[in-house]
């Protein structure tokens, strides 16, 4: 009996310990990928470094409003595992989003209507005027107030970061992008993998404390038997 | 995957930090406080660690990405570390590549075959 259940423990271990092996390999794997995705993001970047200028991709250009277009979505397992799931914020949900951004009256080229400018009284000989042209001019006093001014809505909040440094940016600091966009991805499945491993560990740990448990009561029983 | 999710959080030299904001994980909050911080050559470790300590405490971050130098620089405070959220990542910088060997994780994970890690 005590024989069969070691047996079992033991079986369990392996294939605990195996699993963990698998894990480790795998989160290896991944971590080589991600660093070789890194130096590519970092090659690109300086790429477009030395085609823009020295101060031109620097910490100088993050523009002053930051809004992430990344969130983690984090799962807690059965087994305390935690899984991570990178979730992009799509171009289309920033337009839907952008509509509801109560936009902020700017003076300047943002209003698009054409004004007409209130005419002065130049001088006291106007007061004679008739009262048709009195009424004229009383029209054109309400006319700027009817005029909406047209607020460009495509200020968006959450905008490409690459525009920070430039509307019209060299192709290599979009293959930066792309590549630390897939460090992003990469890094999720790194966490989660992480958190595999350390929990396997602490599964393990405890598999091995019952075995070592349970060798000690066989050993025991053997010995009772033997002094018997 | 109701809800807004959580950030990623970066510590990290220039380039690293301006990579991984380029690919959409940096945030402004209403505070003004960032996800991310630049260390620079006079950045002190105090400030590293406080950051740190600081993105840890925050309930809207999930992973916090470190370059493994500055891992290195705050040590203590990343074996501290036992949640599993925030998860840490240890990233290699462009003078320092990754180290397996340094990892906290993997460090943890090597512990598990050594007779100590069982008692």
């Amino acid at each position: 009996m005590g024989q069969s259940e070691l047996e079992e423990s033991s079986l369990m271990l392996d294939e605990k310990l195996l699993r963990c092996m698998e894990q480790l390999e795998l989160l290896e794997e991944k971590r080589a990928a991600l660093n070789s995705l890194i130096e590519q993001g970092w090659f690109s970047m300086s790429k477009a470094r030395y085609s823009m200028g020295n101060k031109q991709v620097s910490a100088l250009q993050y523009a002053s409003e930051i809004e992430p277009l990344v969130h983690v979505h984090t799962r807690t397992l059965d087994n305390n595992e935690v899984e991570f799931c990178i979730e992009r914020v799509t171009q289309k949900c920033n337009n839907e989003s952008g509509k509801d951004v109560k936009t902020v009256e700017d003076i300047g080229p943002q209003e698009e209507g054409v004004r007409r400018r209130i005419k002065s009284k130049n001088n006291s000989t106007e007061k004679e005027e008739t009262e048709k042209a009195g009424s004229e001019r009383l029209l054109t006093k309400t006319e700027p107030s009817e005029v909406v001014p047209v607020i460009k809505r495509d200020q968006n909040p959450q905008q490409d970061p690459l525009k920070w440094f430039g509307i019209l940016v060299p192709q290599t600091l979009k293959q930066a992008q792309s590549s630390f966009k897939q460090v992003i991805e990469l890094s999720a499945e790194i966490a989660s993998l992480q958190s595999a491993v350390c929990t396997a560990r602490e599964d393990l740990k405890l598999s091995m404390k019952q075995k070592c448990a349970l060798v000690e009561k066989t050993s025991a029983a053997q010995l009772d038997k033997v002094t018997d | 995957m109701a809800g807004r999710g959580k950030l990623i959080a970066v510590i990290g030299d220039e380039d690293t930090c301006t990579g991984f904001l380029l690919g959409g994980i940096g945030e402004l909050n209403q505070n003004r406080k960032p996800n991310f911080l630049v260390v620079e050559k006079d950045t002190s470790i105090t400030e590293i660690e406080e950051t740190f300590k600081s993105f840890l405490a925050r309930k809207d971050i999930g992973i916090i990405l470190i370059n493994q130098f500055i891992a290195e620089m705050i040590r203590h405070a990343i074996d501290a570390h036992m949640q599993s959220i925030p998860a840490v990542l240890e990233i290699p910088s462009k003078e320092h590549p990754y180290d397996a060997s340094k990892d906290s994780i993997l460090r943890r994970a090597k512990g598990m075959f050594s007779a100590e890690d069982f008692r």
